[in-house]
C-alpha cells in the first residue's frame, strides 16, 4: 500500500484484513464504530462475512460460533462493550477457542463520556469474567503498531488458543498517522494445522505440549465441547483426577511461553536513577517528556509495555533494582501502578494519574521525574 | 468404553408353524433403562411389564405386539428398540 | 415373571449383546456417540430424551452425513442434549445458543446448524437473540423444548410458565402471563414455525425433518412436561401421567381450523402442527452472498471519514 494518513481504528481494520480475519461481528459503540464500518465495507471484497449484531454479548458469542467454523473472527467495543462481553470472553478462554476483541477505551465508568479517552479497562481486560483465567492483551502506542499489534493478537490468539484483547484508546483510535502498511501477502500468519485423524484427536489433550491442536467444526472430526469443567475428549466431567491436569495446562499454557508473547520497548540509559513505565497512548505524552528530561540532563529510563497482560514481570523487576524511582503515568486511577508496586515495591512507585478524558500531559511526567 | 455386561432381553421371533405371531420384535437396553415406567404403562398390548425389582421392564407378553413403535419412540433412554417383523 | 423368561429359553444372563451389536441393531442409535457414558443425565421418564430421538430420526432419515450437523445448545436441561450425539457439538453461555450458531452459519453455510434450547434459555435470556434470529431469517433450526420451567436450577418460572401455576419462585402462584413461543417467532420473521408434543413423538420426527430442510428460520416447539419439579409443585403426577396429559391438552391445527371463532377464542389447548411458513423471505448467508457479489463489480461510496485505497 501507498504512504497514507491513516487513523487507528482504520489500522486495526486492516491489520485484521493482513491476518487473514474473515469475520467480523459488532455492535456500534464509540469511540470504535470506524473499525465495524471499514470492515463492513472491505470484508466482502476479500470473501469475509460481517454482521452487526443485536448487541454486544450476541457479538462476542457470533465472533466465537464462527471461528470454531474456521474463520479468523474479530470484534471491536470500548469500555461498555468488554463489560458486556466478560461472560463469552471467559467461555472463549475455557473452550480455547480463538478470537480477537479489540477494546478502543473511553473514559468511564458507566456511559462517561464517550469521545473521551482513558485507560481505564486494563484491568477489566485482565480479569473481566469471574474465575480466574489467562489471556493476552496487547497495546499499541501509534497507529501503524495497532496494524501490527492487531496482526499480532491473531497469530497469538491461534497459538495459544485463547482470546486475545487489543486494548487502545479513543486517541490511539481516532488519531491520524502517517503510515505506509506492508504488502499484505508478506505478512507473517499463523493457522491451524491438525496432523492426526479423526480417530486419534484429542480436543483438549494435556500432553504433549501445552495447546492442543484446534480442529474447526465440519472437517471430520466432530466433538464436544463445553464451557463446563471438561475431560480431554471435551465431555463434562466432575472427576478432580481430569479437572486437576486441566487447570494445570490452562492456568501455565501462557506463562511457560512468555518469550513468545511478550513485547516491550526499552529505552535504558546507563545511570539512570528514575524510569518510567507506561503504555498506551500515555506513552507518548511519555516519550516527549522522556526527550525533555533528557535533553537538560536527566538521566531517565523508560519501558513501554506493548504486551500489557500478563504483566511482563520480569522487565519491571529487573529494572526496578536498577533505579530508585518507577513513574507510572496512565489516564486512570492507577491501574498499571497495581502491578508495578506488587513488583518493585509501593515506595519505589510515583503514580501519575489523570481519569477525567484528558491526557497524562508531559508536563506532569516531568514534575514526577523532577520530584 | 466398557460398561460392564450389559444386560438385555429379546423376545424370540415366532416359529413358522405360529398362526397369528407377534407383528414386532422387542429389544430392551437394560443398562440405559431409567425405571420411568412410561413403555410398561402406554403398551397398547401390554406386552411389557416391570421387572421385580422394578428397575426396568421385561417382556412378558411377547407375542401381543403389533409393532406400533410406541415403546421405542417414547422411551426417553433410547433403551428399546422394536423390530418389524415381516 | 420367572416362568416367562424360563418359557423363553432366558435367565438374567442371557441375551447380552455386544456393544458393536447394540449399536447396530437400530439405525437411529449410529448418531448417538459410541464414546460418551450412558444412560443420560436427566430424570427417569423426562420428556427431553423423546425429543432426542425424534431429532436422531429426523436426521437419519434426511440421510445427512453426521459431519454437515452442527448442534448448538445453551444451559439447561434441555441443552445438555447435543454431548449424547455425534455430531459438531457446541454446548455453551445461557440464552445464547442462537448467538454463537448464528457465527457458526455464517462460517459455515453449508452445515445444518440446529440450536436446541429450553423455554427459558430461548425466550427469558435468550429472548432477544431468537427475536433477531427469526427477523434475519439466518438458515438455523430452533428446536425449543418447552417444559414451563426452569428444571435445571430446581423448578422456577419460566416465560412460558402458565398463569397461576406453582414454582418455586411463585410459591403463590404465578402471576406472570405466558409467552406464546410459536406467534412471536411467526411475527419476527421466521419461515417455518411447528409446534408438537413428546406425547406426539412421530409428528416431532415430522417437523424436525422439514424445519431442518427448510432454507431460513425454523422453530419447532417441542411441548413436553417436567414431572420432577413442576408436576411435583402442582401435583400433576407421574411421567406417564404428564404425558398422557399433553395428548388430553392439545388439539391438531386440523381440528382447530374446523372451530367456529367462538371456539377458537376460548380455546385453551395446546394447537399442533406446522403453525406459520412464509417463503417470501431470502435466507440470510444467501443475501449476504448476493450482495457480496455485487460488491466486487461496483465502486462503493466511501464513507467520509475513513481513508482507505
Amino acid at each position: 500500500m501507498a504512504v497514507k494518513l491513516m487513523q487507528g481504528n482504520e489500522a486495526i481494520g486492516w491489520g485484521a484484513i493482513a491476518a487473514g480475519c474473515r469475520f467480523y461481528a459488532g455492535y456500534p459503540i464509540t469511540p470504535s464504530t470506524e473499525v465495524a464500518e471499514i470492515l463492513s465495507r472491505e470484508l466482502p471484497k476479500v470473501g469475509g462475512k460481517f454482521i452487526q449484531m443485536e448487541d454486544e454479548i450476541a457479538s462476542m458469542a457470533a465472533i466465537i460460533g464462527a471461528s470454531i467454523g474456521g474463520l479468523k473472527s474479530m470484534t471491536a467495543t470500548s469500555g461498555p462493550g468488554i463489560s458486556l462481553m466478560q461472560e463469552n470472553l471467559g467461555y472463549a478462554a475455557m473452550t480455547e477457542i480463538p478470537c480477537v476483541v479489540v477494546d478502543v477505551q473511553r473514559l468511564g465508568p458507566s456511559t462517561g463520556q464517550p469521545t473521551a479517552a482513558s485507560q481505564g479497562d486494563l484491568m477489566q481486560a485482565r480479569w473481566g469474567t469471574h474465575g480466574d483465567h489467562p489471556i493476552i492483551v496487547l497495546s499499541p502506542v501509534s497507529v501503524r503498531q495497532a496494524f501490527d499489534l492487531t496482526i499480532q493478537a491473531f497469530n497469538l490468539s491461534e497459538k495459544f488458543r485463547t482470546p486475545v484483547i487489543l486494548l487502545t484508546d479513543e486517541i490511539i483510535g481516532h488519531m491520524r498517522e502517517r503510515v505506509e502498511l506492508p504488502d499484505f501477502k508478506s505478512v507473517e500468519v499463523a493457522e491451524r494445522v491438525v496432523t492426526e485423524p479423526p480417530e486419534k484427536y484429542i480436543p483438549f489433550r494435556n500432553e504433549p505440549g501445552d495447546v492442543p491442536p484446534l480442529a474447526s467444526f465440519g472437517l471430520g472430526y466432530r466433538y464436544h465441547i463445553t464451557a463446563l469443567f471438561h475431560d480431554q475428549m471435551g465431555f463434562p466431567t466432575q472427576r478432580l483426577d481430569e479437572i486437576d491436569p486441566w487447570l494445570e495446562r490452562f492456568n501455565h499454557k501462557l506463562d511457560r511461553h512468555l518469550d513468545e508473547i511478550l513485547m516491550l520497548e526499552q529505552d535504558l540509559q546507563r545511570g539512570a536513577r528514575t524510569a518510567i513505565v507506561t503504555f498506551g497512548a500515555s506513552a507518548r505524552s511519555a516519550r516527549h517528556a522522556l526527550k525533555t528530561a533528557r535533553a537538560r540532563g536527566d538521566k531517565v529510563s523508560m519501558l513501554t509495555l506493548l504486551t500489557v497482560w500478563p504483566f511482563p514481570e520480569t522487565a519491571v523487576e529487573q529494572l526496578a533494582d536498577q533505579v530508585e524511582r518507577l513513574i507510572v503515568p496512565e489516564m486512570n486511577l492507577g491501574q498499571m501502578a497495581y502491578e508495578v508496586e506488587r513488583i518493585a515495591g509501593r515506595r519505589k512507585v510515583v503514580r501519575v494519574n489523570r481519569a477525567n478524558g484528558e491526557m497524562v500531559t508531559p508536563q506532569m511526567i516531568l514534575d514526577a521525574i523532577e520530584g | 468404553m466398557p460398561e460392564g455386561i450389559l444386560q438385555a432381553q429379546t423376545s424370540n421371533p415366532p416359529s413358522a408353524t405360529a398362526k397369528k405371531g407377534p407383528r414386532g420384535q422387542v429389544i430392551i437396553f437394560a443398562t440405559w433403562c431409567k425405571g420411568c415406567r412410561i413403555c410398561v404403562d402406554l403398551c397398547p398390548t401390554e406386552v411389557l411389564a416391570m421387572g421385580p425389582d422394578e428397575d426396568h421392564p421385561r417382556i412378558v407378553a411377547p407375542e401381543k405386539c403389533t409393532a406400533c413403535h410406541f415403546c421405542d419412540t417414547h422411551c426417553p433412554d433410547l433403551a428399546l428398540v422394536v423390530k418389524r417383523l415381516d | 415373571m420367572d416362568e416367562i423368561l424360563a418359557a423363553q429359553g432366558l435367565d438374567t444372563n442371557e441375551g447380552q449383546i455386544p456393544r458393536e451389536n447394540w449399536f447396530e441393531s437400530s439405525e437411529t442409535l449410529q448418531k448417538l456417540r459410541k464414546n460418551k457414558k450412558f444412560p443420560t443425565i436427566w430424570c427417569a421418564g423426562c420428556g427431553i430424551g423423546i425429543v432426542m430421538g425424534a431429532l436422531i430420526r429426523a436426521i437419519d432419515h434426511l440421510g445427512l452425513k453426521n459431519d454437515e450437523v452442527a448442534l448448538v445448545a445453551g444451559i439447561g436441561c434441555t441443552a445438555r442434549m447435543p454431548v449424547y450425539m455425534d455430531f459438531n457439538t457446541l454446548h455453551t453461555t445461557h440464552g445464547r445458543a442462537l448467538a454463537f450458531a448464528t457465527g457458526l452459519k455464517i462460517a459455515r453455510p453449508d452445515m445444518k446448524v440446529i440450536a436446541i434450547m429450553g423455554d427459558g434459555d430461548a425466550l427469558a435470556i435468550g429472548g432477544n437473540h431468537f427475536l433477531h434470529a427469526a427477523r434475519r431469517n439466518i438458515g438455523i433450526t430452533a428446536l425449543v423444548v418447552n417444559n414451563s420451567i426452569y428444571g435445571m436450577t430446581g423448578g422456577q418460572y419460566s416465560p412460558t410458565t402458565p398463569l397461576g401455576a406453582r414454582a418455586t419462585t411463585s410459591p403463590y402462584g404465578n402471576v406472570e402471563y405466558p409467552m406464546p413461543v410459536c406467534e412471536v417467532a411467526a411475527a419476527a420473521g421466521a419461515t417455518y414455525v411447528a409446534r408438537s408434543t413428546v406425547y406426539h413423538a412421530l409428528e416431532l420426527d415430522r417437523y424436525l425433518q422439514e424445519a431442518i430442510q427448510v432454507d431460513g428460520f425454523s422453530v419447532v416447539e417441542a411441548v413436553s412436561y417436567c414431572h420432577t419439579t413442576f408436576g411435583r409443585l402442582n401435583k400433576l403426577g407421574s411421567a406417564t401421567d404428564m404425558m398422557l396429559a399433553l395428548k388430553d391438552t392439545s388439539i391438531s391445527k386440523s381440528a382447530f381450523d374446523k372451530l367456529s371463532p367462538e371456539e377458537r377464542l376460548a380455546n385453551t389447548k395446546v394447537v399442533r402442527g406446522v403453525l406459520h411458513t412464509n417463503k417470501t423471505r431470502m435466507e440470510y448467508t444467501k443475501t449476504y452472498e448476493q450482495m457480496a457479489a455485487r460488491v466486487s463489480q461496483t465502486e462503493v461510496r466511501r464513507p467520509r471519514h475513513v481513508g482507505g485505497q
